[in-house]
């Protein structure tokens, strides 16, 4: 079984660059509207399923669609945000309860919604990388590494990095790390708190979105999908701290190592339970994150 | 007022009583059972979550940990239902306890997060168990008698609502756990234990859903984890407690009732659309939380909470836009 171990590593690096993006675009949507989104698996599902049906269509390889269902998913996201703000902002009830219940709610939704649009039935995207795979053979050990996860893995890598010059370089990013830090002192400072909560909420959709496709080309998408990713999801933010970006990288990889580790040693179905054991021990022990950095 | 209330209360309470005496179709009786036993979980779920303030998004782990407690106590350990009833009880509590410990000391959104999880974690462990039978379930040992369903639960939530009555609104206890809610830093400083108190909270909003989860069990005689363990039973309760009114026990009955209402009708007469509930759900709690985020019980009876809102800026541009927007995925593939 042990020669099986630098391809499960491999496997779970590759697939873990994937989940950075979602990861990173979800934490950074918490920074600045302080919620939690629970729709999150569920923008993956329906990114996943906008590539697999434009593909059935147009018979192009699903790469060559993620910007229009970025642009598409960015959209959706931007008109949806303005309501989630309402909630939030509102001052009757709780409003930081409502808008927790609020995005539950959508998430039931949408999962109904694509129940009743494609079916119980689990699919997979094809694509002109997915049949391609290459070895790699250091020292002496035989690694298979598949394109596709190979190109999923560049693409993570131009996404963060993106995310990472938005953020730090532009006025656009200042103002959303000033609203993460204090949303009142930021929005005293010019801070359009609603304008750039909507444009981080589609940026972050538009990312969900575009990753469903590419892990529709690695694993499989089904519409019931979305619960499992929203459990990844979660279990990024809390492993690296809520909040903290820097963490994300490392939390990610680590789930994505969990996985494939699983998926060749252990049960597959266990998954979720060794997801939900490590999350339950760095909760006992370090609730801030790994790296005791969270809020 | 008061008395007017407790006057309704109990023609309710004795016109449920002799209502197995009067009605003898069964299928109403059954309807009745389940519909009791709803307002038993939504009261129980306001507990942690209107209460408290910390929203438990798995309150149907604590359903279905009762429910199999029962069931692998009485058909493995051949126990009597009487013994094993307490058992469920105190299963879905020590659960609590061990989740509680870790996420309450943390903000509400782990709080909401981890008990998600767990819920789908519990449902996974159920589907790969050898105890539980896996996806197959389990069948309990068949008691046939509908008129010792609807009594024992309707005691059963009779007891549940008076003791929280009780705790909730006469007991200090009530008054700690909303303090906590209001503003946890300063019930600290008032010498109160949050920590505490929250993990008190959670577990007496777990007892009572194991111990209906178990009378569940006994009088369904099959259990299987999308049944008692789905995500149906977390997503009801949401929507009930929602819908009535969060932080009360009269709103989450009446919104209890009302869905449970609708739901038997929706499934008599649309049972082919059953994913056509799971979305209806799902938009009721997302109209409630915009238009009565009190609940229909906080807006029709209880207004005086209205009247703290100082300016409300209306946003009519941004509600049209939204709503279809909400429609849009569908329509995008």
């Amino acid at each position: 079984m042990m020669e099986l171990l630098p391809q499960a590593l491999t496997d779970g690096i590759l697939l873990g660059g994937i989940y950075i993006t979602i990861a990173i675009a979800f934490s950074l949507t918490y920074g600045v509207m302080h919620v939690i989104d629970f729709a999150v698996g569920e923008w993956i599902m329906f990114g996943a399923f906008t590539g697999y049906y434009l593909n059935k269509w147009t018979g192009l390889d699903p790469f060559l669609f993620l910007p229009v269902i970025f642009v598409l998913y960015f959209g959706v996201g931007y008109v949806i945000q303005p309501v989630i703000h309402r909630v939030l902002s509102g001052t009757k009830g709780n409003p930081f309860l409502m808008g927790l219940v609020f995005t539950f709610g959508l998430a039931i939704m949408f999962r109904g919604l694509a129940l009743t649009a494609f079916g119980f039935y689990s699919n997979s995207i094809p694509s002109a990388f997915s049949e391609g795979s290459f070895n790699l053979e250091p020292l002496g050990l035989t690694v298979t590494i598949p394109t596709v996860r190979l190109v999923g893995l560049a693409y993570a890598l131009g996404i963060t990095l993106i995310l990472h010059y938005l953020l730090k370089k532009t006025n656009f990013g200042l103002g959303v790390r000033a609203l993460a830090q204090h949303k009142d002192a930021a929005g005293l400072m010019g801070v359009n708190s609603k304008r750039t909560g909507s444009y981080v909420y589609g940026i972050y959709v538009g990312i969900s979105a575009m990753t469903g496709v590419l892990l529709g080309c690695i694993l499989s998408i089904g519409a019931q999908m979305g619960n499992e990713y929203t459990i990844f999801a979660f279990f990024v933010v809390v492993l690296a701290g809520m909040g903290y970006l820097a963490g994300v990288p490392w939390a990610a990889l680590l789930l994505g190592l969990v996985q494939s580790i699983f998926m060749i040693y252990f049960n597959p179905s266990h998954t979720l339970l060794a997801v939900f054991a490590i999350l339950y021990i760095i909760l006992l022990i370090s609730p801030r994150g790994l790296f005791g950095k969270g809020v | 007022m008061k008395n007017r209330g407790a006057t309704i209360l109990a023609i309710i309470g004795a016109a449920l009583l002799i209502l197995p005496l009067v009605v003898h179709d069964t299928f109403v009786l059954r309807v009745l059972t389940e519909g009791v036993m709803w307002i038993g979980l939504a009261i129980a779920f306001d507990v942690i979550a209107g209460y408290t303030g910390y929203l438990n998004f798995g309150h149907g782990a604590f359903f279905g940990i009762g429910a199999y407690t029962i069931g692998i106590l009485m058909m493995q350990a051949h126990l009597p239902f009487w013994a094993a009833l307490p058992a469920g009880g105190v299963a879905a509590g020590i659960v609590a306890l061990i989740a509680g410990i870790p996420t309450l000391r943390l903000k509400g959104a782990y709080f909401a997060i981890a008990t998600w999880a767990l819920s789908r974690a519990i449902q996974q462990l159920a589907l790969n168990m050898e105890m539980t039978g896996g996806p197959d379930g389990m069948r309990l040992e068949a008691f046939l008698n509908p008129q010792f369903f609807y009594y024992l639960m309707l005691i059963t939530v009779g007891a549940t609502f008076a003791i929280l009555w009780y705790l909730l609104e006469r007991a200090p206890f009530g008054l700690k756990l909303k303090a906590i809610r209001e503003d946890e830093e300063g019930a600290k400083a008032l010498g109160l234990n949050p920590t505490k108190l929250k993990m008190q909270s959670f577990i007496l909003s777990a007892l009572p859903t194991g111990i209906l989860g178990g009378i569940y069990a006994y009088w369904i005689t099959f259990i299987d984890p999308s049944s008692t363990l789905g995500d149906l039973v977390s997503d009801q309760a949401v929507v009930m407690v929602v819908f009535g009114g969060m932080g009360t026990l009269f709103g989450p009955a009446l919104g209890a009732i009302l869905i449970f209402a609708f739901k038997t009708i929706f499934w008599a007469y649309l049972s082919d659309f059953q994913l056509l509930y799971l979305i209806i759900l799902g938009a009721l709690i997302a109209i409630s939380v915009i238009f009565i985020p009190n609940g229909l019980w906080g807006t029709l009876v209880k207004r005086k909470a209205g009247a703290t809102r100082p300016e409300q800026k209306a946003e009519p541009a941004s509600e049209p836009a939204a709503l279809s927007a909400v429609a849009a995925p569908e329509e995008g593939n």
